[in-house]
Parts: C-alpha cells; sequence; structure tokens
C-alpha cells in the first residue's frame, strides 16, 4: 500500500530516526525487591526539573495504595494498579492503563506528559513488562522503554538476591542498577553487593543512591552507549546467561530475520531479551532490533551510527541457549543464505 | 486499575514541549508580533540571517542573526510609513529581498512590493517598488520569490474591478529579472470574481473570507506550475507554462460543509503528495476545525484527499485565541531550507507549533508539540504561534503572532 507514495528519504525500514525510540513516549521501569526504596527514588525524582510532565504508574500488591498516596502530589497524572502483580494478572491492566493515557492525551483531558515511569511491585518479573511494549499491536507504537532500573538496597538486598529469584531477575534485566541505603551500612558491605551485582549484570552501570535521591538523568538517560561496553558472557545459577553476538561484517536482513525466526520457533520462551545494532546490507544507519521472547519490536534505522562503530552486535540474555549455539545457528543460516540457487 | 479524579494536572490548556528542545527565543526587541514571511540569506560575510515579517504595524521587517541558534541577535528592525498598511510576507532569494505591502483600506499607498538588497542585513537598500494600489486593491498579501527572475503574489491592480469587494487579490507573477524595473507578465483568477466576467460570481461560504488568492508556491521540480491557495475557492494548481496565461489544471475544495479559508499548498513531488492547510481566522474555535489535508496527487487533475494531520479535540482550545492550522514548512526551493517529504511542520496558534510523521500518508502521526507559555503581555492569554520555517540545519524557526517574537528550536524525534 504505502509503496504508492515512494520516498527518497526513507528506506526499507521507514523514516531514519534519529535515536531508537523516534517519537515516542519515553518509559522507564523501575523495578526492585519489596522495600528497596523504588518509591522514595520516584518521589525525588518527580521533585526535580527533569521529572516534570511524568505520568507514573503504580503496581501494587496486596494493600491497596499507599505507594500511590506517596506518589500522587508530585506526579502529573498516576494510575494505580491494584490488583496484583503486574508480571503475572496485570500485563493487560497495564496494557488498559497506558492505552488510556494516550486516549485521554489525544482527547485533551491528559497534557501531552513527557514520559511515563511505571514502579512495578517488588516481586515484578520485568520480563513479561517488557513483553507489553514490543509489537506495534502492544504498546510499542506509541511508547518505548529507555531504561529498565532495578533497585537494590545495602541493607536487605544481599539477601534477597540470594533467597528469591525474581530479585535476581530484576537485576539481570535491568539496564541500570542503583544501590540505595548505602548511608546505613558500612562502605565494605555496598562493596560486596556491588561486587554481586556486576557478578549478575555486567552490562549495568551502578549508581549509589544517597538518602534516596539519584541524579534525574539517571532515570530517563536512554542507557544505548553504556550497552555498547558491554563485557563477555556471563552465567548464573538460574540458568540465565547473557552475552554479544558481534558482527563484523554487513549482513543481509533476511538471514538475520530467518536466523532469529529459527531460535524463536525453537526457544522463543528463552529468550528473555534480545538487543542491538546491526549493520544491515543497503542500509545507512544501524538497524535497531529487538525481541522479548516470541516477540519482536518493529525493527527501526537510525540516522547514524554512533562515532566509529559501524559494527553489528546483539546481546542476549537467555534461558538455557548457550552463546556457542546462537552463534552456531547464525554462522549455519548464513553459509546456506550464500548458496546461489 | 483506577485512575485518580485528583489529577494535579488541570483538565485546562497547558503549555507544553514534547520532542522539541528550545534552544532560543527572542522577543525582536519588544516588536514580536510576527506575520509569514520567514526566510533564511546566507550574508556575504558568512552571517546567517533570518529575516521576519511582522503581523501589523508598526515595524516593517526584522532581520535576525541565527549564525549560532542559541544566541539571535536582532540586527535590522525597520518601520513601515505609517499604521494602515503591514508588510505580512517577504522571502529572500540570495542578496535580494522581496516585502509584500498590504493596506487596511482600498486605494492607499503603499501597496504593492518592494524590492531590497540586503548584501549588508544591517542597511537594507530600496531597490524597487512595484505598485499594485488601486481604488478596489489593498496591494499584496503574500509573495514568493525563490528564483531571482519572478515574483508570485496574491495581489490586487488598478484594473481589476471584483464582483465582490473581498475578492480583491488574485494570483499575479512579476518579472523582476531586472529588478530596478519589475514587470508583470501574467495573472490568473477564479473565474465569476471579476466585473466582466462570463461566469456567475461564486456563491458566498457563511464567514464570507472572500474568494481570492493566498499563497501561490512555485517549485522547480515542475516550474510550469504554480500551486495556488484561494480562501473560500479552495486550492488550484494552475498551468504556467506560459506565464501570460495561466490556466486551471485542478481545483480541490473542502467547503462547504467546511468553512473556507484555504491557505497553502505544498506539493511532495517524490511522493505523488500534496500538503493543503487551512487557516484559522476566528477566535474560540468559531470555525474548527481548521486541518492540514493530505491529498493523493498522483493524478494532478483528480485530486484525492486521504487523510488530515489529527489535532486534540478542540475544548481546551476554544477558550482564547486562535486554536487550528495555518502554515506550514513548506520546502521553499532554497539551499538555506531544510527538504523533507516525510515530516510535516505546521502552527496552530494556541496548539502552538506541530509536527507530524506521514511516512504512511493515510495515517499521519503526532510526533512533536511545542506551545511554550504565553508571553508577557499575550492578549489572548497563550501562545498565537503563526509561522514555521526550518533551514538546511534542521534548526526550527517559529513566530508567535502578538508579542513573543522568534523561538528558535531543535526536532527531536
Amino acid at each position: 500500500m504505502l509503496d504508492l507514495f515512494p520516498s527518497r528519504e526513507a528506506g526499507p525500514f521507514g523514516r531514519r530516526l534519529k535515536r531508537e525510540r523516534g517519537a515516542r513516549i519515553p518509559v522507564t521501569v523501575v523495578t526492585g525487591f519489596l522495600g528497596a526504596g523504588k518509591t522514595t527514588l520516584l518521589r525525588h525524582f518527580l521533585a526535580s526539573p527533569e521529572g516534570q510532565g511524568t505520568a507514573v504508574i503504580i503496581n501494587e500488591f496486596g494493600a491497596v495504595g499507599i505507594d500511590d498516596a506517596l506518589i500522587r502530589d508530585s506526579a502529573d497524572e498516576t494510575v494505580l494498579l491494584g490488583n496484583g502483580c503486574l508480571c503475572c494478572i496485570m500485563r493487560t491492566d497495564l496494557q488498559v492503563a497506558l492505552r488510556r493515557l494516550v486516549f485521554d492525551r489525544e482527547r485533551g483531558t491528559v497534557p501531552p506528559f513527557a514520559r511515563v515511569v511505571i514502579e512495578t511491585s517488588g516481586l515484578a518479573d520485568p520480563g513479561p513488562i517488557l513483553q507489553t511494549f514490543s509489537t506495534d499491536r502492544a504498546l510499542g507504537g506509541e511508547f518505548h522503554i529507555d531504561v529498565v532500573l532495578a533497585v537494590v538496597d545495602a541493607v536487605n538486598g544481599e539477601a534477597a538476591l540470594e533467597e528469591a529469584a525474581e530479585a535476581r531477575k530484576q537485576v539481570i534485566f535491568a539496564d541500570r542498577l542503583v544501590i540505595s541505603k548505602s548511608d546505613l551500612v558500612e562502605p565494605a558491605t555496598v562493596e560486596q553487593l556491588t561486587h554481586r551485582l556486576q557478578q549478575l549484570n555486567p552490562r549495568a552501570t551502578i549508581d549509589i543512591a544517597v538518602s534516596g535521591v539519584l541524579d534525574p538523568h539517571r532515570i530517563i538517560e536512554p542507557v544505548a552507549d553504556e550497552r555498547s561496553g558491554f563485557v563477555a558472557e556471563a552465567a548464573h545459577s538460574d540458568g540465565i546467561a547473557s552475552f554479544v553476538i558481534e558482527m563484523a561484517e554487513p549482513i543481509e536482513w533476511l538471514t538475520f530475520a530467518r536466523a532469529m525466526e529459527t531460535l524463536i520457533a525453537l526457544r522463543g520462551s528463552d529468550l528473555l531479551r534480545v538487543k542491538g545494532f546491526l549493520d544491515v546490507l543497503g542500509s545507512r544507519g544501524p538497524i535497531v532490533v529487538q525481541y522479548v521472547q516470541h516477540l519482536a519490536h518493529a525493527p527501526v534505522e537510525l540516522e547514524s551510527w554512533p562515532a566509529g562503530e559501524r559494527r553489528g552486535r546483539v546481546v542476549f540474555i537467555t534461558r538455557n541457549v548457550l552463546e556457542r549455539q546462537v552463534r552456531d545457528l547464525f554462522v549455519a543460516v548464513q553459509a546456506l543464505a550464500k548458496v546461489e540457487p | 486499575m483506577a485512575a485518580t479524579d485528583q489529577s494535579p494536572i488541570s483538565k485546562g490548556y497547558q503549555p507544553v514541549t514534547w520532542n522539541f528542545k528550545l534552544l532560543a527565543n527572542d522577543m525582536l526587541a519588544g516588536f514580536g508580533g510576527m506575520g509569514e514571511g520567514m526566510s533564511v540569506q546566507i550574508a556575504p560575510d558568512g552571517r546567517r540571517i533570518i529575516w521576519l515579517a511582522h503581523e501589523s504595524a508598526p515595524k516593517n521587517f526584522t532581520a535576525v542573526d541565527v549564525s549560532d541558534p542559541r544566541k539571535p541577535k536582532v540586527v535590522c528592525q525597520t518601520d513601515l510609513p505609517h499604521a494602515d498598511m503591514r508588510s505580512n510576507s517577504l522571502e529572500t532569494c540570495g542578496n535580494m529581498m522581496a516585502v509584500a505591502y498590504q493596506t487596511s483600506k482600498k486605494d492607499l499607498q503603499p501597496a504593492g512590493f518592494e524590492l531590497f538588497d540586503i548584501s549588508k542585513p544591517e542597511n537594507p537598500k530600496s531597490i524597487s517598488f512595484f505598485d499594485c494600489s488601486g481604488p478596489t486593491s489593498r496591494g499584496v498579501h503574500q509573495l514568493w520569490f525563490c528564483d531571482g527572475e519572478y515574483v508570485h503574489c496574491a495581489s490586487g491592480s488598478r484594473d481589476f474591478i471584483p464582483t465582490n469587494p473581498s475578492d480583491d487579490q488574485f494570483y499575479r507573477c512579476v518579472d523582476v529579472r531586472n529588478p530596478a524595473k519589475p514587470v508583470e507578465v501574467g495573472r490568473w483568477w477564479m473565474p465569476g470574481t471579476r466585473q466582466g466576467d462570463n461566469v456567475r460570481p461564486p456563491s458566498r461560504h457563511p464567514l464570507d473570507k472572500g474568494f481570492r488568492a493566498h499563497n501561490t508556491n512555485v517549485y522547480p521540480q515542475r516550474g510550469d506550475r504554480c500551486y495556488l491557495g484561494y480562501i473560500d475557492g479552495g486550492m488550484f494548481v494552475l498551468d504556467i507554462s506560459d506565464k501570460a496565461n495561466p490556466k486551471k489544471v485542478s481545483q480541490w475544495t473542502n467547503s462547504p460543509p467546511y468553512t473556507g479559508f484555504m491557505h497553502t499548498v505544498v506539493p511532495l513531488f517524490d511522493r505523488g503528495l500534496m500538503l493543503v492547510t487551512d487557516e484559522s481566522t476566528e477566535n474560540n474555535c468559531k470555525d474548527w476545525p481548521k486541518l492540514i489535508w493530505v491529498l493523493d496527487a498522483r493524478e494532478e487533475s483528480n485530486l484525492v484527499p486521504i487523510a488530515t494531520c489529527p489535532l486534540p479535540d478542540h475544548a481546551i482550545y476554544a477558550k482564547a485565541g486562535r486554536f487550528g492550522a495555518h502554515n506550514i514548512h513548506e520546502n521553499v526551493p532554497l539551499p538555506t531550507a531544510w527538504h523533507s517529504d516525510q515530516i510535516v511542520l505546521g502552527t496552530f496558534f494556541n496548539g502552538g507549533l506541530r509536527a507530524y510523521d506521514i511516512s504512511n500518508p493515510y495515517q499521519p502521526k503526532e510526533v512533536g508539540v511545542f506551545m511554550p507559555p504565553a508571553p508577557p503581555g499575550a492578549p489572548t492569554g497563550t501562545i498565537q504561534m503563526n509561522d514555521v520555517f526550518v533551514d538546511e540545519r534542521a534548526i526550527v524557526y517559529t513566530v508567535d503572532r502578538h508579542i513573543g517574537g522568534l523561538y528558535i528550536l531543535e526536532m527531536d524525534f
């Protein structure tokens, strides 16, 4: 249909974007185990100039509305999801809440808020939340997750990581980690926790919040640059591994897509998060790809590569899928694709 | 799920900046009521100067050095000879500038356009004046001047007696290849609007804003076409391959049922699309809705509207001043202008500046909004964004109609 109106300005992936989120509304997902200090962090952020124009969605587990009452005075728009944990039964409600924000903005009953912050329940698995934003049919056309933040408190964090798979998962999925309540423990404890967090998630930078205060930019700035400094494979006790596949040569889009289709068909539920830049043959800028389990975000082309970095690289967070297996799959598909008929 | 009913956001009008970055605002020495003429010149000394038309007297035009878009500096501001006139439109081409003069009543002077040498931006020198005054004429409302050779304008004329006094301005093409002696080479008016036409005058629309020319855009991609907004007459595509005898190729109008005042036509040649804007001219949304229309123009003789650029519900905008479409960035065919067939930027008075992604022309999508707080002294209590121009660096310039002057922005989407 759109071939009716071709444009020399656009590539095969549509209008080239300055940045990954294009014009979509940026979303920060704040995770962290029960009592980690998410609400305090959020309140300070909302009070800062950078926090202006933020719509907040709070997921409560159990008692209704405690965190909501704390936040309401400072947020531009607050929606409380009070029925349970965001990751399981509440994903539909999250979609409804986000859709409603969009409709209300269109109708003019809510001003065009500049960003959304989702504070998840302490028990939430971030995976399904990320899935909510995967496709255009879901909310991927309107919203884009810029940052997934995990708050870990210095007092109880270590124990939570030891005992609760959800807490570990929150750390593994995060783009940034924030250590809270550092003023309540000895420096050695913070150091030890930092070491543990680095083991779990070597991609993420670690910030220390002092009395619940964190530079507001750390809550909203996209993390693309940090990810490029990704370190090698990290394996976890839950069978979760993270690794990066680098591609020295440009790749045909179809080859990449076919390899991912195969991977999804065989092990989709174990692809917890896949994200990266591709150097696609015939494309000027990098193509950003992102997958959460079976769902793929629509790929977008950026206007330009980060300085001096024309090189494909894709980060995988998987469960019981090994780096070698993924690498072998790509090599095999590429080899097959090269054969002339 | 429970949405709060006591949200701190009032349900009313609020300024907002979404996906634009404000670099600077210049109130233009207290004369920040700006019209719909914006043009960028690279001066011989290398400075980047934006020339701005004023909405009304006392000022004629203002030049602002925007070499550093974060630090604009007014370098020239001139006065009109009297208060019963305005110079609402201007264009530059190289070091020459054409400025439109329209009087508030018929048969006043000066009504026409003036050419200036702007080699020294601090000291523009008049080259010539093309007189368009007459007992039925208010002179020139708008002009287009991009090739250094012809001024295409919406103008009255001494020898043009309209069938209705409101229909006084029509399309005129003036040869300025000898800038000291401009000469009219062709004209076209909507049949029925001139006394003596063998066609009945058009039926008036309820708001009756005149069957007269507004924007007169001509692009080198189709130098034989003029894309003509004709206010209550809709829009026309003219064949100007013979400048002395322009001929109608096609017409499209949305009125009735809409309320007239079609303003600008911008063809997107590569894509076979056309953007057509209305102008909101009534306060408090009395002429709602005023829109940017997307037309399938693959067959220029059969223009098909396929979409409009979506606006929020007008309720909260209806309280103060105008709200609705007006000017858009016109892809002016000069090296100092940004060109896009993917993004449309338009001004919507109290709806501010809005950007749309039209990569899917059937579904334009809003991608940015700039609605600054009301400038101090704003008579409507809101911004009234009037015009927009984007330079080749993708720096966005937009102006307030009443007092706020020039806003300089970056697109952030």
